[in-house]
C-alpha cells in the first residue's frame, strides 16, 4: 500500500463497497475538499438537463436550495433583485453599499478586513444543527462570540443614579435576594405540600449555593459581584448589596436578565470568523448555478406543466420556464408581484406581517471598553439604542467596531425616521451616558433599518396565532410546483436556522414527489 | 418580448402579445434601475401592495405624480406623525432630483395593471349623492381635471381613498399653507361630514372604474 495515492486507495474502496463507501472513507480521511463538500440531504439524483428549477432570492434559503439541488443534477437558476448575494446575511466593510430606500449609504469604515459589522445575523448557537452542518461543509471557520458578559453593564437613566452597573453585581444580588426569600420560606415550611426533612436540607443547600447565602440563609453580599476593592494583594472587600427594593424597581430583570436563558442565546455562541457573510461566500464558492443579480421578479405564473417566472434584467423583460420554483421573496412583497396562485394561498402570504429590526455599527478609534475590563458581550440600557455590543474579535488591537444600537419591531420606527447622520449622533449621545467620552471615539458609522432596505421592507415575518392556524401549513405546502421558502416559512424566523430548515422541508417534499412519480412510471 | 414601442422617449413599452394569461399584465414598462425602488413597495407596474400600505398608482397622470412627489419632498406630505406610510414615502421623494421626479412621473404614467379589488363597503346611492360636490373638480366620472389640479379618482385603491379622505379631514394632509391644492381639498372634505358619508362616496367612486 506504500505507493498508493489517496485517490487510488479510494478507487479500491469504491470497487469494493460502492460510492457511499468512498464517501464515508473520504470523510474519515479528511478528504472532504477533494471530493467536494457533502450534501446534507440524500436527494434522488436527476439526470442533468432533465429538471429545471427557478430560485427566487439569493439569501440563505435560496443558496441552500441551489447548493443541494445542483449537486443531484437539477438545472438551477437564481434570480436576485438586489445588487448583491446574501439577502439579510449582510456584513458591512469599507466601501459597501447600504441600500436603504431613499437614504443610500456607503460604509466608511477603514479599509481593513477586521473592521466589519454584521448588519443582519451575528450569532449562532451550537444547536442550530443545519447552520453548523453547512458551516462545516462549506469550510466556514467559526469562533466563539461572547453574548452575555458579566463585566458589561446594565444601564438605566432612571435607576441607580443613572450609573452603569456591572451585570455581575446585578445578577449576584438578584439571586442573593431571591434565595434569601426562599430560604425563609423553607424555615417556615411554607409550601403547599410540607417538605420532608431530607428535601428541606437539600433545598436549603441548593438555595444557599444558588444565592451564595451565609450559614443562616441570609444574603450579605458575595464575591460573585466583583470586589469593592482588593482581591489580589489584599483580601477582597465584598460589595455592599444593592437595596432590594431598588433592584425590584429597576428594569433589567424585565429586559435583559434572563435573555441568556433563551436557548438560542445561551452561551457560548459563535460567529463566522471575519464576518457572518462568509457563510454566503462559502455557498457562492460551491455553487455553479447562475446567480442573476439586479433581476427583480415581475410575475410568477403556474402552468399546467411547470412555472413561468418573468424578471427584468438590464432593461429587458425575461422569461424563465422551470419545472419547480423555490421562492424566498419576502411574503409581504408578494402582493405587489402578479401571480396566479389561489386566493387562499395569497391570503396566507399576506397574513405574515413583517418586523423591522434596526442595527447601527460604529467604528471606534480606540478599544476603550477593554480598559474597563470588557471583552465582548452586551451592555443593556433603557435608552432607545437598547444595546451596545463589544466585538469578540481583534482583542487588544487598536480599533474595533461596536454595535451602537439594536432595536426591534415598533422601537425601530424612531430611527427609521432619522437620517443616517442623525442616528449616529443619537447613538453617540446615548453611549456617552454609559462610557465616558464614547462619542469622541466614533470615527465612522453605518445604520441598517431592515424595514427600509431595498427589496426587503421588513424582516422576520410573523403571523398572529389565529392566522398561523389558518394559513401556516397552507403556505408551507407547495402550490403546484411553487414552494414558498425562507425563515419566514418556519417557526424560527429571524434565525438563519429557520431559513435552512425551511429549505430542507421544501427539498424533502420535492424529493418525495419526484420519487413518487419515478416509481409511478415504473 | 414580441413587440417593443417607445413611450415618451424614455420607457420601452413592451407588449406581450397572446401571453395567454389574463391576470398578468399584457403591457409592461421596464423602469430604469433608479426607479425600481418605486416598484418594491408599490408593486410591479405600480399595481399597489396593501400589505405595506403602498397604493396602486398605475397610469396616474404624470402632472399629478410630479405634484405629489414634490409635496413629499417639500414636507407637505409625510411629516405628520400619524401618517406612517407617508413618512415611509418621504425619504424616497426627498432623494429624487427634479429631473428624476419627472422621469418617475412618466414611468408611473406608463404603467398598466389590473384595476384594484374592492375592499370596503358603502351605500352606492348615498355615495352618488355625496359625490356631487366632488364632481365639481374631479369630474362627473372621476376623470380628473388638470386645469384645477384635481387628479383622476378612478383606478385608485378604495382603502387608499378612504385613508386620504380621513387624512384631509383630520388635518394630516392639506394643513401646510404652501400646499394650496391640498388646503383646498381639506376645506372641501369637511362638507362630506361623517365617516359613513366618506365610505359611501368611496364606494361610489369605485363604480366609476372603466375597464
Ligand atoms: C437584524 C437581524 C439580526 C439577525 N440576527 C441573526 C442571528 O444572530 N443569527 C441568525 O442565525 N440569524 C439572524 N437573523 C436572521 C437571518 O438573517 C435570516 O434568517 C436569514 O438571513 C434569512 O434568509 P432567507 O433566505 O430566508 O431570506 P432573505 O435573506 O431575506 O432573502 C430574500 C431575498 O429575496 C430577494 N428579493 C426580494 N424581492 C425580490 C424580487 N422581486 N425578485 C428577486 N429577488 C427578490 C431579496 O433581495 C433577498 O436577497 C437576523 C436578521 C436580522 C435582520
Amino acid at each position: 500500500m506504500k505507493n498508493l495515492s489517496r485517490r487510488n486507495f479510494l478507487g479500491m474502496v469504491g470497487a469494493a463497497g460502492g460510492s457511499s463507501a468512498i464517501y464515508k472513507t473520504s470523510l474519515a480521511m479528511g478528504l472532504l475538499a477533494d471530493t467536494g463538500p457533502m450534501a446534507m440531504l440524500d436527494l434522488q439524483r436527476s439526470d442533468p438537463g432533465r429538471k429545471s428549477v427557478a430560485i427566487l432570492g439569493a439569501g440563505i434559503a435560496g443558496l441552500t436550495i441551489a447548493y443541494e439541488l445542483e449537486r443531484v443534477g437539477y438545472d438551477c437558476t437564481i434570480i436576485e433583485a438586489s445588487h448583491r448575494v446574501g439577502g439579510r446575511n449582510l456584513t458591512l466593510r469599507h466601501g459597501d453599499i447600504v441600500d436603504e430606500m431613499g437614504q443610500r449609504q456607503v460604509c466608511n469604515f477603514d479599509d481593513d478586513p477586521e473592521m466589519y459589522f454584521n448588519a443582519g445575523p451575528a450569532r449562532l448557537p451550537g444547536h442550530h444543527k443545519r447552520a453548523m452542518h453547512y458551516c462545516k461543509a462549506l469550510q466556514v471557520p467559526l469562533q466563539i462570540k461572547a453574548n452575555i458578559n458579566r463585566a458589561a453593564y446594565t444601564h438605566d437613566t432612571e435607576h441607580f443614579d443613572g450609573k452603569p452597573m456591572r451585570l455581575a453585581e446585578y445578577i449576584a444580588d438578584a439571586r442573593g435576594f431571591l434565595s434569601e426569600l426562599l430560604s425563609k420560606a423553607i424555615d417556615k415550611n411554607a409550601f403547599d405540600q410540607p417538605l420532608s426533612e431530607e428535601d428541606q436540607l437539600r433545598l436549603r443547600d441548593f438555595v444557599r449555593s444558588y444565592g451564595d447565602l451565609d450559614e443562616n440563609g441570609r444574603y450579605k453580599g458575595t464575591s460573585r459581584a466583583g470586589y469593592a476593592s482588593g482581591g489580589f494583594l489584599s483580601h477582597g472587600k465584598i460589595k455592599q448589596p444593592i437595596e432590594f427594593s431598588a433592584l425590584l424597581d429597576s428594569n433589567y430583570w424585565r429586559r435583559g436578565l434572563s435573555s441568556s436563558e433563551n436557548f438560542d442565546w445561551g452561551e457560548p455562541l459563535m460567529e463566522a470568523v471575519g464576518g457572518m457573510d462568509n457563510i454566503v461566500r462559502g455557498f457562492v464558492r460551491n455553487i455553479k448555478s447562475p446567480i442573476v443579480l439586479h433581476a427583480q421578479v415581475q410575475a410568477i405564473e403556474l402552468q399546467n406543466q411547470g412555472i413561468d417566472v418573468y424578471y427584468n434584467h438590464k432593461g429587458e423583460r425575461k422569461k424563465l420556464h422551470a419545472d419547480y420554483c423555490f421562492n424566498s421573496i419576502p411574503t409581504h412583497l408578494m402582493k405587489g408581484i402578479p401571480n396566479n396562485f389561489s386566493k387562499d394561498y395569497n391570503d396566507g402570504l399576506s397574513a405574515l406581517r413583517p418586523g423591522n429590526f434596526f442595527k447601527l455599527g460604529l467604528q471606534m478609534r480606540e478599544r476603550f471598553w477593554e480598559r474597563e475590563g470588557i471583552y465582548g458581550g452586551i451592555t443593556n440600557t433603557n435608552q432607545r439604542i437598547n444595546q451596545i455590543w463589544y466585538p469578540s474579535h481583534g482583542i487588544h488591537s487598536q480599533k474595533g467596531v461596536v454595535l451602537g444600537a439594536y432595536t426591534f419591531w415598533g422601537q425601530s420606527n424612531f430611527f427609521e425616521r432619522m437620517t443616517p447622520d442623525e442616528r449616529i449622533k443619537f447613538a453617540g449621545d446615548a453611549g456617552n451616558k454609559i462610557h465616558k467620552g464614547y462619542a469622541d471615539y466614533i470615527e465612522a458609522g453605518v445604520s441598517i433599518p431592515w424595514g427600509r432596505m431595498n427589496h426587503m421592507m421588513g424582516c422576520g415575518g410573523r403571523m398572529s396565532p389565529e392566522d398561523e392556524k389558518t394559513y401556516f401549513e397552507l403556505i408551507r405546502q407547495p402550490e403546484g410546483g411553487h414552494y414558498m421558502v425562507g425563515d419566514q416559512i418556519s417557526f424560527h424566523s429571524s434565525w438563519q436556522e429557520g431559513a435552512f430548515a425551511s429549505a430542507e422541508y421544501a427539498l424533502l417534499d420535492l424529493d418525495q414527489r419526484v420519487r413518487a412519480t419515478a416509481t409511478g412510471m415504473g | 418580448m414580441r413587440n417593443a414601442t417607445r413611450v415618451r422617449s424614455i420607457f420601452a413599452l413592451i407588449v406581450f402579445a397572446g401571453s395567454g394569461w389574463a391576470s398578468a399584465e399584457d403591457v409592461a414598462v421596464i423602469p430604469p434601475d433608479e426607479l425600481v425602488y418605486c416598484t418594491v413597495c408599490h408593486g410591479i407596474q405600480m399595481r399597489g401592495n396593501q400589505n405595506i400600505l403602498a397604493p396602486r398608482l398605475s397610469e396616474m397622470a404624470d402632472w399629478y405624480v410630479e405634484l405629489q412627489l414634490n409635496a413629499f419632498k417639500n414636507g407637505w406630505r409625510g411629516t405628520h406623525e400619524a401618517d406612517l406610510p407617508g413618512m415611509e414615502m418621504r425619504p424616497m421623494a426627498a432623494a429624487l432630483s427634479a429631473s428624476q421626479i419627472t422621469a418617475a412621473a412618466q414611468f408611473v404614467n406608463a404603467t398598466r395593471s389590473p384595476l384594484p379589488e374592492k375592499t370596503i363597503d358603502g351605500d352606492i346611492a348615498a355615495g352618488k349623492r355625496n359625490y356631487v360636490s366632488c364632481a365639481v373638480c374631479h369630474g362627473e366620472n372621476g376623470e380628473g381635471n388638470p386645469a384645477l389640479h384635481a387628479p383622476a379618482l378612478t383606478g385608485l385603491d378604495d382603502w387608499y381613498l378612504i385613508t386620504q379622505l380621513r387624512n384631509y379631514r383630520d388635518g394630516i394632509r392639506g394643513s401646510n399653507p404652501a400646499d394650496t391644492y391640498g388646503v383646498q381639498m381639506r376645506a372641501t372634505v369637511q362638507i362630506l361630514g361623517d365617516d359613513q358619508a366618506m365610505l359611501d362616496v368611496v364606494r361610489y367612486i369605485t363604480t366609476l372604474h372603466s375597464d
